[in-house]
């Protein structure tokens, strides 16, 4: 009796003391994985910081751990490559926008949900940089096209780094001690958990990224992304096929002039209905799955919504010849003026009509639309969405803050204004993309410089999916009568 | 159970407890001493500020820290990747013992006991503590806080690197030199620790060869000189070989370190030659790498004693050295004032000026430009990345365009002149670029109290060797900082009033 008595006793401390320690267990385990801290009061401190830092919650799915994103550079920095040729700076060889003093660049975000991640919002693809002159520092321009990035570069760079042998518990562990101190608790989630796991998902997205391994594809380069398929492969899992359709990333300010009522449809080929949905579509995109938090999520897109609606375009930053703008106007009004600043403007243009390369359009259809709308339905969040019709052509775009917007036509095959008014043969056959040294005279980005050629991506104008041809409009225009056109062109 | 205990015959008693002392008692105690041994992180420290200063430890001996007895033996296992004998030969200053002797370690190292070996690394004062003759028959004086003039810091580095990758760094060559030197080693250290501590060393070294591979493909520095942020971008592990070759060959003389408290307040001023960072303790940190440390391993409690001394630290006067012609030097004063104030301060002692502790754009100061490219927006955005999850994380470092004003505190003692040393002497300095000496000598420590500047014309004294500067080698310019606004055309007596002025910063 005593015995089983003292051991039943005994059995219901040592029952108690496992409980304790399941618990005490478990609440590390929610601290130390998934417990969410808000980010620093700095990033919503203005909505622009918001815009460049703040997190969209991409960090739950696609989300890359702190540490592990800190190392990688150092451990490989043979990988990150540009052209073929090893480009030295971390992540900033991949030219992201990354400000002084900031720990990370413009459109990475730094998010706890139970250990450190980063992430990406919009910014990535949308905030850009012109430098004045040679000695300057960058300046940065929200809602711009980031023509420095180069995103399919750094796609390629965490999944190479992923199939690497020594991307392992032993050597990253090694790395992360020479920079920051973990706790034991952290040392064992990082050794036996989060490396190992980081690694499987990394490689989990070779799969899905196939497409931009393709040999008979060019690289994207800087500023340029295969948005489309981007969409294809991820949201609806289409099957590959060949189309091939890099476009130059857009600018997101000024985002109140779509007007749907007036036909204006967005994305390059008018693929979707409206600003709130191409918000929605693009930043499922960055979150790489269904948003963890619904409710979260559209607070999230309609921030968005209402503070790129009515983010300005950045005006001109440099001198303008106000006569010489001025005889600007007329040759604008006869020229562009039809297609650019009228009821056409904002709406789909036929191909034929411009001429541009047809890769972009061939890159999506109806049927992926439908299939698209569908997914994002499923999800329970509800917007206009993609256009569920067969796509003529290119939208005619609005000109806000053209200055800022080179390399131009949709898929950045054309370095500056000045050369989109030559005719396609006397147009750069071959030029370098994602430098940021400003060209006043030409409007558009040094494009062919030993310095562009060193920091940039070549773009050949013959590669798939990158024609320079088409939109020969006021190619006929005499040189003067270019340089007052290109010199108005700086007021809008 | 306790029943039981009680009833049981006294066999398993002394059974029990003939099993705990097997398995938890002598293991306890040998891990106790293991524990003592090898868990031990103390270094060695000294109370008064200034011995901290030359002896004190930065933390760095952690991560960077040669095994005590492994420094005091490569000099003899690898003579001939030195200039001559000892470190003594690579410019390290030795202080003299009572009885005339050199010290154990020189100037500029520290020790600490780290897993059970001494270990012994450079600190703060290797780059900043050298010395100064009056003549050549005279004995050095030893100067805390000024620029190591005489120190060899890519000889230093070299000679690690190829004694590494020599065959004769082995154990069968280093122990016996090392009992040769007297260590009296224990069993333990005899045959486990050290045997150890020597293979660890060389796979360390060697595997941090590669990143410093560019090192050796640089032109010479000589002595008092580092190409500071070709070296910062090695943290990173950027790929050196790819990086643009314009940021390469970019030398610049080590700086002084006194009066840092008048670089914080009232405004800080642009730091570094060419002010990429406004922050004292920011860049104080930044240089600490050098040291050896890494964020988890700097000793932050002994930085701070080091930062608190250097605060108010200040040179010591020319005049304790050599005599000034105060008459002369109160002609100087009024040139000084028109031609020199408002970018370099009012005085020795009093930096007040409009553009004093600002960047002067390139264009405009005209000197070697190879350490402004040298320094990179790219790096400036990765250093922002140092300290990540510290409170001091880096903040402040940013791409500048051209050259820092400095102040001209102990500027006798910070010869040559130029951010990348070029110029010889003061009285050189005010020359046209074309007049400036085309080349010249570095790393003497007799002084030219005339031109002011150490002695630049000699080749060689006392077996040693100087380093010979030439001008036209990229990344040792001498032009620039010239014209009228600059003195250059001022009249020889002028000339000699102004420099005369200067002796008393």
């Amino acid at each position: 009796m005593t015995t089983s008595c003292s051991c039943k006793t005994w059995l219901k401390y040592a029952a108690l003391g496992l409980a304790t320690v399941a618990v005490i267990g478990a609440m590390i385990g929610y601290d130390r994985g998934f417990r969410q801290y808000p980010q620093p009061d700095w990033v919503t401190a203005t909505p622009e910081m918001r815009f460049k830092y703040g997190s969209i919650g991409a960090e739950n799915d696609a989300g890359v751990p702190y540490w592990i994103f800190y190392v990688l550079p150092r451990i490989f920095p043979e990988k990150l490559t540009q052209d073929g040729l090893v480009t030295p700076g971390g992540y900033a060889s991949l030219g992201v926008s990354w400000e002084q003093g900031q720990e990370l660049p413009i459109g990475f975000t730094k998010k706890t949900i139970g250990f450190p991640r980063v992430a990406n919002n919009c910014a990535v693809c949308h905030t850009t940089s012109y430098r004045e002159s040679i000695d300057s520092n960058p300046v940065f321009v929200v809602g711009g096209p980031a023509h420095t990035t180069n995103v399919e570069g750094f796609f390629r760079y965490l999944i190479d780094c992923a199939k690497d042998p020594r991307f392992n518990a032993d050597i990253l562990m090694a790395e992360i001690d020479r920079v920051t101190h973990l706790d034991w608790i952290d040392r064992l989630l990082y050794r036996f958990l989060i490396i190992p796991i980081t690694k499987k998902r990394l490689l989990e997205r070779e799969a899905q990224f196939a497409w931009v391994y393709r040999k008979d594809f060019p690289d994207w380069g800087r500023g340029r992304d295969d948005a489309m398929n981007l969409t294809k492969y991820f949201m609806i899992k289409a099957p590959m096929d060949d189309t091939f359709g890099p476009t130059d990333m857009p600018s997101v300010w000024n985002l109140k002039k779509y007007v749907w009522d007036k036909g204006h449809r967005m994305n390059y080929a008018g693929d979707s209905n409206d600003p709130y949905s191409v918000i929605m579509d693009s930043a499922l995109g960055v979150l790489g799955a269904p948003p963890a938090n619904k409710a979260d999520f559209l607070g999230q897109v309609k921030w968005l919504h209402d503070y790129l609606s009515a983010l300005p375009a950045p005006k001109y930053p440099f001198a303008i010849n106000a006569a010489k703008a001025a005889a600007g106007l007329p040759l604008f009004d006869a020229h562009c003026a039809s297609c650019h600043a009228s009821a056409k403007t904002g709406t789909p243009l036929p191909l034929a009509a411009v001429g541009t390369d047809r890769g972009r359009l061939d890159s999506w259809n109806k049927g992926a639309a439908i299939k698209a709308n569908q997914v994002v339905k499923d999800m329970g969040l509800e917007r206009k969405g993609l256009v569920e019709e067969d796509l003529i052509g290119y939208i005619a775009p609005f000109l806000d803050g053209i200055w800022l917007r080179g390399p131009y036509l949709h898929n950045g095959s054309v370095p500056t204004l000045r050369d989109l008014l030559e005719p396609a043969a006397k147009r750069p056959k071959v030029f370098w993309r994602g430098y940021d040294l400003y060209d006043q005279k030409k409007l558009g980005f040094v494009s062919d410089s030993p310095e562009a050629r060193r920091v940039g991506t070549r773009l050949d104008t013959a590669s798939k999916g990158g024609g320079n041809q088409g939109h020969e409009f006021g190619t006929a225009l005499s040189t003067p009568e270019k340089e007052a056109l290109v010199e108005y062109l700086k007021t809008l | 159970m306790n029943e039981e205990f009680k009833l049981s015959p006294s066999p398993w008693k002394r059974r029990f407890l003939i099993l705990l002392t097997l398995t938890v008692v002598i293991p306890g105690f040998i891990g106790l001493l293991l524990l003592k041994r090898f868990g031990e992180d103390t270094p060695v420290d000294y109370a008064s500020p200034t011995e901290h200063f030359k002896y004190g430890s930065t933390g760095g001996e952690h991560e960077m820290g040669f095994p005590y007895w492994i420094w005091k033996a490569l000099p003899e296992v690898c003579p001939q990747y030195l200039p001559g004998k000892g470190y003594q030969s690579l410019g390290m200053v030795y202080e003299k013992k009572p009885d005339g002797s050199d010290r154990d370690l020189p100037v500029g190292t520290s020790q600490r006991r780290f897993q059970g070996i001494d270990r012994v690394f450079v600190n703060c004062a290797v780059c900043h503590v050298s010395t100064v003759r009056t003549a050549a028959d005279k004995p050095a004086s030893i100067v805390l806080g000024m620029p190591a003039a005489t120190f060899n810091m890519k000889g230093f580095e070299e000679f690690f690197f190829r004694c590494a990758a020599d065959p004769k760094f082995s154990k069968e060559y280093i122990l016996p030199e090392i009992e040769r030197l007297g260590a009296n080693l224990d069993l333990l250290d005899r045959y486990l620790v050290y045997p150890i501590a020597i293979a660890i060393m060389r796979d360390r070294v060697l595997a941090l060869a590669g990143r410093f591979d560019w090192v050796f493909k640089q032109h010479e520095w000589g002595p008092g000189r580092v190409d500071t942020f070709n070296s910062a971008k090695v943290i990173f592990n950027f790929p050196m070989s790819h990086l643009d070759p314009k940021e390469f060959d970019a030398p610049a003389d080590f700086p002084s370190i006194w009066r840092q408290r008048q670089r914080k307040e009232p405004k800080e001023m642009q730091l570094h030659w060419d002010g990429n960072n406004t922050t004292v303790e920011e860049r104080n940190k930044s240089a600490a790498f050098g040291t050896g440390t890494t964020p988890p391993t700097i000793d932050i409690a002994r930085i701070k004693r080091v930062e608190a001394w250097i605060m108010d630290a200040v040179p010591p006067a020319f005049a304790d050295f050599f005599p000034v012609d105060r008459q002369l030097a109160a002609q100087g004063a009024p040139i000084y004032q028109k031609y020199c104030a408002a970018c370099h301060g009012a005085s020795g002692s009093d930096f007040s000026g409009e553009y004093v502790g600002t960047v002067e754009p390139l264009a405009r100061i005209g000197t070697d430009r190879r350490r402004l490219d040298s320094y990179t927006y790219t790096l400036a955005v990765n250093q922002a990345t140092l300290y990540s999850g510290y409170p001091w994380r880096f903040t402040h470092f940013q791409k500048t365009h051209g050259y820092a004003n400095m102040p001209l505190d102990g500027l006798w003692l910070r010869a040559p002149y130029l951010h990348n040393g070029s110029v010889p002497s003061l009285r050189d300095l005010l020359e046209s670029a074309a007049k400036r000496p085309k080349a010249f000598y570095r790393g003497n420590d007799v002084y030219d109290p005339i031109k002011v500047g150490f002695v630049s014309n000699v080749t060689e004294a006392g077996g040693k060797k100087f380093f010979r500067l030439d001008t036209t080698v990229p990344g040792n310019g001498n032009g620039g900082h010239e014209g009228k606004a600059y003195g250059t055309e001022l009249s020889s007596a002028e000339k000699s009033a102004l420099v005369e002025f200067l002796k008393t910063f």
